[in-house]
């Protein structure tokens, strides 16, 4: 066992081709691949994952946690009598991999017993490459004092505004190698390293809680890169603005209930994005393999082409070749190469994310987008990056003096949307009202709600390429067990009409 | 899955690591798992999957400085790494002057909750069960999706200064949603550490009732209503108040609805919250992730906020009584209770029908987010069974609602409570009866297909 394991450890930093280390890893893929057959398995593929994760957070400026973590696996998926089946263990043997290999086609056989039509995979050429995401600074490089200091200086300089009550921020780290084999002949070993950050101030009074994040909530904004990401965010300088802000929501006025025009900034629109466009086009949602958890979808498999998902300068594409990106990669986990298409062009509905056997379902080719979170889970259909292309606004205060009447919301604070991927709420953690073409008051607890298609169809404006950014977001839940998927977004700044913000009110 | 001695005698490796390595004090924690969980959809099995893991974890501590690394290398040389890296940073972080060092020994009570029909409730047996819970629904003309999935798990926690605990556990969960032929969807979900109670042909039976039932649903205008919410609804408001409001770290940061309201009233003298991992029906560790003993906690008692629950630093902190709800280290959420219940009633909840005019039975929520968390504010859909209830009985199906709605004040409002109650969820399920609120807000409305 720790053999394998420490081939594979030894590997984690090392950028190329496969060495003699590899070759250790290559001959246990092909063990699992043997075993699997061997046990009557008709398509089998095994992966072999290894990730070192480090975590800091503080609060209140004291450091809370400062976390090391390593985990190394591999997971072995077959399909025997035409059904699925998978198996995992930590125990990187000789033994457990012809173990692991028996017991996914033990399992397969069992599906097997309430399944359909046998499953079918859509063709891909096998394989045999290596990929390298970008880092210029590897984070584990960075001594931890360096990290602290960075994130204690933010913090003082959130709680050196007056009325701040309670400072949080954290980075995280992550470098992961893994190597994908497949009874077709697929050998891929990909390594990557991942870095994030993020800051929030609270201003709290007599039962009112007030946010402010920065670069983004919910832990930050995520890099596919190294330190070189981090240090660009500069969280010092950010920390006293958001501190000053949430100060202020304490005594700003409530968002009112109205309904009317809706700019949101590139954050916000990302979510925006992921909730109603990215979700609703996995292609295992639209055939209903989520529907007992997730949900299903408003599309339908027959709707390409014919569906207006939008207004016709909506235009939405799923790209796992951006560099930087948390939504890239070389190859996705059935070994498809990474590609970038349409999801939605000029506002019609022309491309699905899908894995190998939701694309032959469908008559079409993989999208590449079949991702796992981990040695011990089974791929699913994921985002990549999927982003909102950019218009012709031109910047965001071009945008705001074209708007005569309407709000202006920043940064999300809370998500909901129902299993069709048609009737979403979100609220924001600040807002301000536009008046006359320029921001006016600012406006606390700002929400808005929709339906899907109508929202995407009152988009009148985008802003210009020079206001688009790709945003990380490490959070995305989906499948049983619960998967956590780090994916992105691309916005710009935009605006719709006729919206219903300040719900309830 | 290793055995308790073994999971115990990593521990104690690890302990001997970090003192080896320089620390003052150490805990470690070892999670060992057999997770199996058979997917289905479209009436057929698409997931199948099982994992092994053993997974370690060292806090360190050195004078009063912490430091956690985690592996799943469980040979001597992933232990030294984990220790090493565990002191190391340590080392590097600042300080808290507020850390109390790590808790001695207590006594922990000892509870079996390993069932042998878990244990033996293969891929066969599941495919088995799953073929029942589809064959109500598929008989019918309908589509059932849904999922059964088993756990054998292991923990045990050691530290330094004596704290020696272990506890095996098995949970089962079978969740089913029947899609009729004219469109209804139906729900029911079963929670059991025990597989050999799992009744899979009366589960599927119910949401493929239900998805009958739901039929052509009906609009609704957004307004107050009186609600009937069934206990798979009512987990959703108590799980929100649990983690979001109950917590000595939030309350002590202003962030709770108890915060400034210790001793107050602030919802029905219907509602009692509770944490008890010792109850019978509880599926819960007897002690927290620093090995001590979980207490049973009133976190509101009869509508009035008694306190929240803590661990040995909120404790500390606080001066409280450490009452045993430590998660594993390090954590941003502080203590958290993870058995709750509300306390049952004295209504049926036929009666509970029987007595409203005009109102909504809800069979459950979908996608629940917090929008105040002070004010408990929530929004979220209804799904799988939205009925309309007219003069005493259910009568039409609605199409599902939108809510946004403090529960707090819904909960000021509660008209009845039920005596039956269910255990839902899954990694932290509460005990929950069904609950007559009078005044809850609908907000919105899924559209018809576009």
């Amino acid at each position: 066992m720790s053999e394998v394991r420490c081939a594979v450890r030894a590997t984690a930093t090392r950028r190329g081709p496969t060495t003699d280390s590899g070759a250790h890893v290559n001959g246990f893929c092909q063990e699992c691949l043997d075993a699997a057959v061997a046990a009557g398995a008709s398509y089998a593929d095994v992966r072999v994952t290894d990730t070192t994760t480090q975590s800091l957070s503080v609060r209140n400026g004291v450091v809370e946690g400062v976390q090391g973590r390593t985990s190394v696996g591999f997971g072995v998926r077959v399909i025997a009598d035409g059904a699925w089946g998978f198996a995992s263990s930590s125990d990187l043997s000789a033994q457990s991999a012809s173990r692991i290999g028996r017991e996914a086609v033990a399992i397969a056989r069992a599906s097997a017993r309430v399944a359909a039509p046998p499953v079918e995979l859509a063709a891909v050429r096998a394989a045999r490459a290596t990929w390298s995401g970008l880092c210029a600074i590897d984070p584990f490089t960075v001594s931890t004092d360096d990290k602290l200091s960075v994130l204690l200086a933010a913090d003082a300089a959130m709680r050196a505004v007056k009325g701040v009550a309670l400072t949080t921020g954290s980075m995280e780290f992550l470098k992961g190698r893994k190597t994908f084999a497949s009874t077709e002949g697929a050998y891929i070993e990909q390594d990557w390293c991942e870095s994030s950050a993020g800051i929030t101030a609270y201003a709290i009074d007599q039962g009112e809680v007030m946010s402010r994040s920065y670069p983004n909530s919910h832990g930050g904004a995520g890099f596919q890169g190294g330190w070189e990401t981090i240090a660009a965010l500069d969280l010092p300088a950010e920390a006293p603005r958001i501190a000053e802000q949430a100060v202020a929501l304490l005594t700003a006025p409530v968002c009112p209930g109205e309904t009317t025009t809706l700019i949101l900034d590139a954050t916000q629109l990302s979510l925006q994005v992921h909730e109603s466009v990215g979700h609703p086009t996995e292609l295992d949602r639209v055939l209903g393999d989520e529907a007992a958890f997730a949900g299903t979808s408003w599309v339908g498999a027959g709707d390409i082409g014919k569906l207006t998902y939008g207004s016709d300068i909506v235009n939405v594409t799923a790209d796992a070749t951006i560099t930087g990106s948390l939504g890239s990669f070389g190859f996705d986990d059935e070994g498809v190469p990474a590609q970038r298409e349409h999801l939605v062009r000029d506002g019609i509905l022309t491309g699905f994310l899908s894995s190998r056997e939701s694309a032959a379902a469908t008559g079409r080719t993989s999208s590449g987008a079949m991702r796992a979170d981990g040695w011990n889970r089974i791929p699913l259909v994921r985002m990549t990056t999927v982003s909102l292309e950019p218009g012709s606004a031109g910047t965001l205060e071009d945008l705001i003096a074209d708007t005569d009447h309407g709000v202006y919301m920043e940064t999300n604070d809370s998500w909901s949307i129902d299993d069709k991927r048609l009737n979403f709420q979100f609220g924001c953690q600040i807002a301000w009202e536009i008046r006359k073409g320029k921001l006016g008051r600012m406006l606390r607890d700002p929400d808005y709600t929709g339906i899907t298609p109508l929202f995407w169809g009152s988009c009148d404006a985008i802003c210009s390429e020079s206001e688009w950014s790709v945003h990380g977001l490490g959070n995305c839940g989906k499948g049983e067990p619960m998967q956590i998927a780090h994916v992105a977004h691309g916005a710009a700044p935009a605006r719709f009409r006729n919206v219903q913000v300040g719900v309830g009110r | 899955m290793i055995p308790t001695h073994r999971a115990q005698e990593l521990a104690t490796a690890l302990l001997e690591a970090a003192g080896a390595a320089g620390s003052d004090q150490a805990e470690a924690l070892v999670v060992a798992s057999d997770d199996a969980l058979t997917r289905f959809a479209g009436n057929r099995i698409h997931q199948n999957v099982a994992s092994t893991d053993t997974e370690l974890q060292l806090r360190v501590v050195v004078g009063q400085q912490v430091g956690v690394a985690s592996t799943n290398a469980t040979d001597a040389a992933g232990i030294a790494a984990c220790a090493a890296s565990a002191v190391d940073a340590a080392r590097r972080a600042p300080a808290d002057p507020d850390f109390p060092g790590l808790p001695g020994p207590r006594p922990v009570v000892p509870i079996d909750r390993v069932s042998a029909g878990t244990l033996t409730f293969d891929a066969s047996a599941r495919a088995d069960a799953v073929a029942a819970l589809i064959a109500p629904t598929s008989l019918a003309g309908g589509i059932a999706a849904g999922g059964i999935a088993c756990q054998h798990s292991l923990i045990a926690i050691a530290n330094s200064l004596g704290v020696s605990v272990a506890m095996p556990r098995t949970s089962l969960r079978a969740t089913v949603l029947s899609t009729g032929a004219a469109g209804g969807t139906g729900w029911a979900s079963f929670t059991n550490k025990d597989a050999a109670t799992l009744d899979a042909v009366g589960l599927g039976a119910f949401a493929a009732d239900t998805a009958h039932r739901s039929a052509g649903a009906v609009d609704l205008a957004p307004g107050d209503y009186t609600v009937l919410l069934a206990p798979e609804a009512v987990a959703d408001i108590a799980q929100f108040l649990a983690w979001y409001g109950c917590s000595a770290k939030s309350v002590e940061e202003g962030r709770s609805f108890m915060s400034g309201n210790v001793g107050q009233r602030v919802v029905s003298e219907l509602i009692t919250l509770v944490d008890d991992a010792l109850a019978p029906e509880a599926t819960g560790m007897t002690f927290d992730y620093e090995g001590q003993p979980k207490q049973r906690v009133v976190l509101i008692d009869r509508g009035v906020v008694i306190g929240p629950v803590t661990d040995s630093y909120w404790a500390a902190k606080t001066g409280r009584p450490n009452t045993g709800h430590a998660l594993p280290a390090p954590n941003s959420e502080g203590p958290l209770p993870l058995d709750v219940e509300i306390a049952a009633g004295d209504a049926d909840p036929a009666a509970m029908i029987a007595s409203v005019k005009r109102g909504i039975y809800v069979t459950r929520f979908h996608y629940v987010n917090i929008e105040d968390p002070s004010r408990q504010t929530l929004t979220g859909m209804t799904r799988d069974g939205t009925f309309l209830i007219e003069n005493g009985e259910l009568t039409r199906p609605v199409r599902d609602l939108r809510f946004t709605q403090s529960s707090i004040d819904a909960l000021s409002t509660t008209l009845a409570v039920s005596r039956e109650r269910a255990l839902v969820g899954e990694e932290a399920p509460v005990m929950v009866p069904y609950l007559l609120l009078e005044k809850f807000a609908i907000t919105g409305q899924k559209s018809r297909q576009i």
